[in-house]
């Protein structure tokens, strides 16, 4: 009766509670030794994951290297502090409702931004997403503010891209673009997505040596991806300076001279090839895409009928006109079809082939020797030539003067422009050579193509008296001169041609600049029938190109502009050309030629 | 009134055993939310002081009496709990709760020493040998009432609780293999229907999530993998009180109720589990060893039911943790937050202390 105060007997009861217990105690002997598995056997394997879960790597983006004009003082890129807001969708509770919520804080559109979510949706949902960058501090404060009710909002600060002088340049610099979905697979690997990198430009032809390398930090991460404490850093590096070749005070000149027209102008170093200016107008604003959200202005850049996203320069492929004679007198003397002294009779228009072809100049120019023909861009004296010499000839000259094929400067898209041929007739239209074509390309007409830098370098070959240059805008050594086979004793001729063009009332004189001795050549360029002409008015008939160096012994510069649809070449372009020649003549030439060395 | 003679007979082992498994629990849960709102350990705390007064209290009444009492108690409960699924608003969609005072309190829990009284009461004078149709049908009955409405809230936790003691009084009264056939394929009919109509979405993908953890892990296989994550990566030894990354970064959820012990396993390794088992262990086995310490068959109902239902509580809530048993929301008695689920341990305590004390009265 001690402990079993009843007085019935329940020993069965005891019984099944005793099996029960049995039972527990199975379990706990299980459990035990699955919590002991779990936490000794499977340790690592779980430790591991811990540590994933509270540490995070953020990147500390490297702001790119700075870009300055041939001075190495003048910014013409830089890097500036800039806030943008992402998304880290593993912290959405309700992605439509955060979609809607973020909208309306940032002012966009909620379709923007399921856009933006759909393009990255690859990422891991860790990852943050940019939603829009380029945030004001208003905009930064605004978010901050909800920070505790919108957890998938960060803030998260980055380098960015800023062009000083805007437009200045804006073709040779290029800019910077977010890297799309394709660059990321194929041509950007390591890069990572919402990454900006060069996309045209010396942005794009350098962007390995712009970059940098960025840096990262291990921080310490709760649930919801708010920081809480810092692990480790590793500082982003930003590379040295890039020296571009430009020089400010000429490219902001040449800007100037374009503004309201639209054309180029090359301005480069005969001796070295380094471009002074290379301007392109009509022109834009890069900074303007220095971020992820303008597809519309970016379109409406594409699509505006002046194509300002075009470097004339490079892009811009024209008949290059009288500028040719240059070519066609240079292979005329090679070849041994002239001498410098071969003279013909302009009397205004000629008959070749059963054809009429006429000179600028109705009254005619009379009996001229080649000099003169250069002087005055005679069309008569030309087309002689050209009934003379084959149009392979003429080829072949024109690509050993550099035209038909790219210079091979340091920025993106360049054209190759056309020279024709017999072959190329025949590939192309599948029909023979035309003698009579041939009198039309003798003047630089017909289907051949060139590029303003293409002409400058031709302008800088015939310079260097027959040393072919490479022209860059990176300040760095490119490849050496190397001299074509046309003798110096032919640019000799060549060049006193284009002296008395500048310097004795010639075509070019609009260029003339006071003891310096320029040397010219200019073209009026027919792009369109007689009868359209007639319509839109002259003015607009002709493109007008200029292309000369200065001074004739030892050059210094070379200049060539074009405008399109600027009319006759000596009206147009010669004076522009003639306004570079003088500010380099005050930066360079004076300073340097009243030392004793020089 | 106690008597001097039942004030002997208390058993101060049993009380101790649950004093300091609930100072663990007070540790655990200080730990597991001293850096947010809330002061939870402190609420804790309160309601610890508050329960045991409760349990004193409590044991001045003959358990006999209370067992009288008991269809009154269970009528009420079905009453409130019957309302509160009408007109209760829900604290984060679950309908359980009602606002007593500053703490909230959770009916259902206390429904717990309802259902334990009134089927001590069912089961005083059944003597067979063996489990009778009559007496399972009525059991499962009153049972089942109180599984459904709570399951409705929905509290599914509580609800299998239930179970748990209705198992616990039919194991006592002698399932034979008619009357296990009978309850197996009740069960299975009430899950079916449940499946169907009662179980919301979220409770189902628990269910399912539990064959493959890794499967969803933003939803409640997530839950179960961050805390196989918290207890793997404590090790032997653990993290240190306050420094599990788990618990303190917030990847585990319901960090001071249901998974407690993830927090436990994540600071104090397998040693701090070891311990808390033993202590655990040692506190159930009291419980075992108190049943046939009673003057009469419904106390040995009352004692065995009790042990059944913390056995279990305990049991599920450290296998569900790890991944061995479906997220159900059951918290562990004493170790996780909860006033209600608290008090309501200390009370079904109380009644076996009292059972065990008022073992040599005449009757």
């Amino acid at each position: 009766m001690k402990d079993s105060p009843i007085y019935e007997d329940v020993s069965h009861l005891l019984k099944r509670s005793s099996i029960i217990f049995l039972l527990v105690e199975i379990v706990f002997l299980f459990v035990a030794f699955y919590y002991w598995k779990i936490q000794i056997l499977d340790y690592k394997k779980y430790w591991t994951l811990s540590e994933a879960n509270r540490t995070r790597e953020a990147v500390i983006p490297a702001p790119r290297a700075v870009l300055t004009d041939r001075s190495g003082s003048v910014v013409l890129a830089n890097s500036v502090a800039s806030f943008r807001a992402s998304i880290i969708r593993e912290n959405t509770k309700n992605f439509d409702e955060s979609c809607r919520k973020i909208g309306q804080l940032l002012g966009l559109e909620e379709a923007i931004i399921r856009e933006r979510m759909d393009k990255y949706k690859s990422l891991p949902v860790f990852k943050p997403i940019v939603v829009k960058d380029n945030l004001t501090l208003e905009e930064v404060s605004r978010i901050e503010g909800r920070k505790m009710d919108m957890p998938e909002l960060v803030i998260e600060t980055e380098p960015k891209r800023f062009y000083p002088f805007t437009t200045l340049a804006a073709h040779i610099i290029g800019c910077v673009q977010e890297l799309t979905m394709d660059e990321l697979r194929t041509t950007f690997k390591e890069r990572k997505l919402g990454d900006m990198a060069g996309k045209t430009g010396v942005e794009s032809s350098y962007e390995s040596r712009l970059a940098g390398v960025d840096g990262k930090i291990i921080e310490v991460v709760d649930s919801l991806g708010r920081k809480r404490d810092e692990l480790d850093r590793i500082e982003p590096q930003q590379s040295p300076k890039l020296a571009l070749t430009l020089d400010y005070d000429i490219q902001a000149k040449a800007e100037e001279l374009l503004t309201g027209k639209e054309g180029a102008i090359v301005v480069l170093e005969p001796k070295t090839g380094e471009v002074l200016a290379l301007a392109s107008f009509p022109t834009y604003d890069p900074n303007k895409f220095v971020n992820r959200f303008t597809p519309e202005e970016w379109m409406a850049l594409a699509n505006n009928p002046d194509n300002p996203l075009v470097n004339r320069a490079i892009q811009g492929q024209y008949s290059p006109g009288s500028i040719f004679k240059l070519a066609m007198a240079s292979g005329a003397l090679d070849s041994g079809t002239i001498v410098d002294q071969t003279t013909f009779f302009c009397g205004g228009s000629i008959q070749i082939y059963g054809r009429p072809f006429r000179c600028w100049f109705e009254p005619g120019h009379g009996t001229l020797n080649l000099y003169e023909a250069i002087q005055h861009s005679c069309n008569i004296y030309f087309y002689n030539l050209g009934r003379r010499m084959n149009i392979d000839t003429i080829a072949r000259y024109a690509e050993e003067l550099g035209l038909g094929k790219k210079t091979g400067i340091d920025i993106p898209g360049e054209k190759e422009g056309l020279v024709p041929s017999t072959e190329w007739k025949k590939k192309t239209q599948k029909t023979a050579w035309y003698p009579g074509e041939t009198i039309s390309v003798a003047i630089g007409q017909g289907p051949l193509q060139v590029t303003p830098l293409q002409v400058a370098a031709m302008t800088a070959l015939i310079a260097n008296r027959g040393a072919r240059i490479y022209p860059h805008v990176l300040r760095e050594g490119r490849e050496p001169a190397e001299n074509i086979k046309i003798t110096s004793a032919i640019f000799e001729k060549i060049i006193e041609g284009m002296w008395r063009s500048a310097n004795m009332g010639g075509t070019g004189q609009g260029a003339r600049v006071d003891k310096f001795d320029v040397c010219s050549k200019t073209g009026s360029t027919q792009i369109i029938g007689r009868e359209t002409a007639e319509k839109l008015g002259t003015q607009r008939k002709t493109h007008s190109w200029f292309t000369g160096f200065a001074p004739r012994n030892n050059p210094r510069v070379v200049v060539t502009v074009l405008v399109e649809f600027g009319g006759l070449g000596g009206a147009t372009a010669a004076p522009i050309a003639g306004e570079i020649f003088k500010l380099y003549k005050n930066k360079f030439y004076d300073r340097q030629s009243s030392s004793p060395g020089d | 009134m106690i008597d001097r003679v039942h004030l002997q007979e208390i058993d101060w082992v049993l009380i101790g055993l649950l004093l300091v498994n609930s100072v663990i629990g007070i540790l655990l849960i200080y730990s597991a939310s001293h850096y947010q709102p809330g002061n939870f350990y402190v609420r804790q705390v309160i309601w610890l002081l508050v329960s045991l007064a409760v349990l004193f209290l409590a044991l001045s009444i003959d358990y006999k009496i209370l067992i009288g009492f008991s269809p009154y108690i269970y009528a009420l409960f079905i009453l409130i709990l019957a309302g509160l699924l009408f007109f209760g608003k829900g604290t984060a969609g679950a309908k359980s709760w009602i606002r007593v005072t500053v703490f909230g309190g959770q009916p259902s829990e206390l429904a717990k020493i309802a259902l334990i009284l009134i089927l001590a009461r069912i089961f005083a004078e059944f003597r067979r040998s063996h489990l009778s149709l009559d007496f399972a049908a009525l059991s499962a009955g009153v049972v089942f009432v109180l599984v459904v409405i709570v399951g409705l809230q929905p509290d599914l936790g509580t609800a299998i609780s239930f179970l748990a003691i209705l198992f616990g009084c039919l194991v006592l009264a002698g399932l034979n293999k008619k009357a296990l056939a009978i309850l197996l394929a009740g069960t299975i009919l009430v899950s079916f229907a449940g499946w169907n109509f009662l179980l919301k979405d979220y409770q189902k993908k628990r269910l399912t999530t539990l064959v493959n953890p890794g499967h969803d892990p933003r939803g409640s296989g997530y839950h179960i993998l961050q805390s196989k994550i918290a207890i793997g990566s404590g090790g032997v030894a653990g993290k240190g009180f306050k420094k599990g990354t788990q618990s303190q970064l917030r990847f585990l959820p319901a960090r001071h109720t249901d998974f407690i012990f993830s927090v436990l396993g994540e600071e104090f390794g397998f040693l701090g589990v070891f311990i808390v088992f033993l202590s655990y262990f040692f506190f159930l086995a009291r419980l075992f060893r108190s049943v046939g310490k009673s003057r009469d068959r419904s106390g040995i109902y009352i004692v065995f039911m009790t042990t059944c239902l913390l056995t279990f509580q305990f049991l599920v809530n450290i296998m569900m943790i790890v991944g061995l048993f479906p997220v159900a929301g059951i918290p562990i008695p004493l170790l996780s937050y909860g006033g209600s689920s608290l008090l309501t341990t200390y009370l079904a305590v109380g009644l076996v202390v009292n059972v065990k004390m008022r073992r040599f009265v005449n009757v």
